[in-house]
This record gives structure tokens, sequence and C-alpha cells, in this order.
């Protein structure tokens, strides 16, 4: 039960960005030198993300990206959402809701399937970029208030 | 981040076992038939119920298997942890729960591991607030609901 790569890395990338950014663009090559992540990857992660709307990216030279909203603004959920689509614990076509859907298939599927999903997406539009980027500060020691040139 | 049909089909059958427990032992055959899978594949499955203690089985021309506890006892999270291993999002979550060394060097101070953790703390309470006897209710209370229409029509 895992969420891929893409989910993961793309997560850990607007994390980055929002602790490194300061209203400036940040290139992906320093957010792949910071976080591990392959340049390559990065590219079709950032391609996704901006098609999302999620950030915005720089012209010329320099290029680079920044967020399109302010961290507070953007949940955790909407992020995995764009990287992932709909978030669920079971696989859209396995549990397809047949005419002939069994009894017990129904009871599992709204006590259980439907319940676990529904918590899931409920924490994570319950935490925002913010959240994370703060507690990334806290465990590197990074002052929120230092600017980045 | 999907529960594979190991999971989905364990559950339904362990549901449909407790459904048919007043009958005694129930077949592994009646199961797979009822629940439409491979008599195979439950049979796969079962194997790793019973070493988890879960059911149990009576050999015998009429053997076949029971539930190791009550249907109250036994919760979802226990039964779908058993068969797919711990709910976790992100592999060095389930291999710190696996106890043994995560390969991944930003193990100890990682902010993406904590939001990850999270979502298992999560999936594991929902999970384990849902009992077997729970699953049985609703399906009384479904069956009993078809039966009046049915009447109707």
């Amino acid at each position: 039960m895992r969420f891929s790569t893409k989910g993961r890395y793309g997560l850990r990338a607007m994390i980055d960005l929002a602790v490194y950014s300061n209203g400036e663009h940040v290139t992906l090559a320093s957010i792949a030198e910071r976080q591990g992540i392959s340049t390559n990857y990065l590219e079709q992660v950032f391609s996704t993300l901006r098609k999302s709307g999620l950030v915005k990216s720089a012209k010329g030279a320099q290029g680079g990206y920044m967020l399109s909203e302010v961290p507070s603004d953007i949940k955790v959920g909407r992020i995995l959402r764009a990287l992932e689509g709909p978030l669920s614990v079971t696989d859209e076509d396995d549990e397809e809701v047949s005419e002939n859907e069994s009894s017990i298939r129904k009871c599992i599927r709204i006590n259980v399937w439907e319940k676990m999903n529904k918590s899931l997406n409920e924490l994570v539009d319950s935490i925002t970029l913010e959240d994370l980027a703060e507690d990334y500060r806290k465990r590197n020691g990074i002052d929120s208030t230092m600017y980045y040139i | 981040m999907k529960i594979s049909t190991k999971g989905r089909y364990g559950l339904e059958a362990i549901v449909d076992l407790a459904i048919h427990s007043s009958e005694g032992r129930v077949s592994l055959k009646s199961i797979a038939e009822r629940c439409g899978m491979s008599e195979a594949y439950i049979l796969q499955i079962f194997l790793i119920l019973r070493r988890a203690g879960i059911v149990e089985s009576i050999r015998g021309a009429q053997g076949g298997y029971v539930l190791a506890r009550d249907p109250s006892q036994i919760t979802v999270g226990e039964i779908l942890t058993v068969l797919e291993g711990p709910l976790a999002p992100v592999p060095c979550i389930a291999e710190k729960t696996k106890r043994s060394k995560s390969s991944c060097e930003r193990y100890e101070n990682c902010t993406a591991r904590s939001f990850w953790e999270k979502i298992m703390n999560t999936l594991n309470d929902v999970a384990n607030s849902i009992t077997v006897e729970d699953l049985v209710k609703c399906y009384n209370s479904t069956v009993s609901q078809n039966t009046e229409l049915e009447y109707y029509i």
C-alpha cells in the first residue's frame, strides 16, 4: 500500500521550495542537490506540479520555480492528489460498485474502504505545506526569518 | 497506495466465515463458492490466517475452518496487517516496523517521514476500530432490508 516516488519526491520538493524560496525562484538543480533527487526526475515532477497550478516557472537564463500560493494556503492533500490522483486504499477498477455487488462486499466497502479513504483525505487536508515547512525548519535548525540570496 | 486482492478477499472470506459460523465448521469450498473466489487462493490466505491465530482448522472429512476468537475480538486492522504487512504509505516506515535498519539516509530526522507515519497511524486507527462483528451486523441488516423489499414485489 504505497505512494509512488512521484508523490514522495514531489512532496519533499514542495517542502524544499517552501523553506528555501523566500519569494525568489529556486532552481531544480538546487532542490536536487539538497534533497538527493535527480534533476531529470524533478523535471517530470515539476511539469505535473506546474500543470496543476501549484508552482510557477521563471523565464530566462536563471530558470527555476516558485510556489504559486503561500504555503499556508496549500493543503498537502492537494499536492498529493495532483501527483497521485485520487487518494484511495483500493484500486477503483477492483472496487467498482456493480449491480451484483454482494452484501458482504457492500458492507466492507462502506464500513472499511470508504471510512479509511475519508480519514485519509481528511488528514491530508488538515495539514498545510507551511506545517511541513515549519517542521523541516525546526529539524534542520533553519531560522524562518533568514533570507537566502 | 492500495490494498491487494489478498487483503480484500481475505477480509471478505473471514466475514463470510463469521456469518456461517453457527453451522459449526465452514469449508473453504463453500466460502469460495459464495464469494466467487478460487479455492486455491483462499487456501493460501487461510494458511496465513491460521498461522496468525485468526482461524483454526478442523481436519477430516467433515473438516473446515472456524474463527479462533469471537468476531468482536478480531479487527479489520489485524486481518489486513497479517495479509498485507504494515499499512505503510512509504517503504521506510514498513522497514522500521519490521525492525530492520532503514536504507534511507534521511531516516533519523525526516520531516516527510513523520507525515507518512501520521497517515499510517490514521489508517491503522480506522482499521482497528472495525471488528468482524461490526461487518456481520451490517450484513444482517442489509439482508433483512433486501428481504423486506422482495416481499413487496
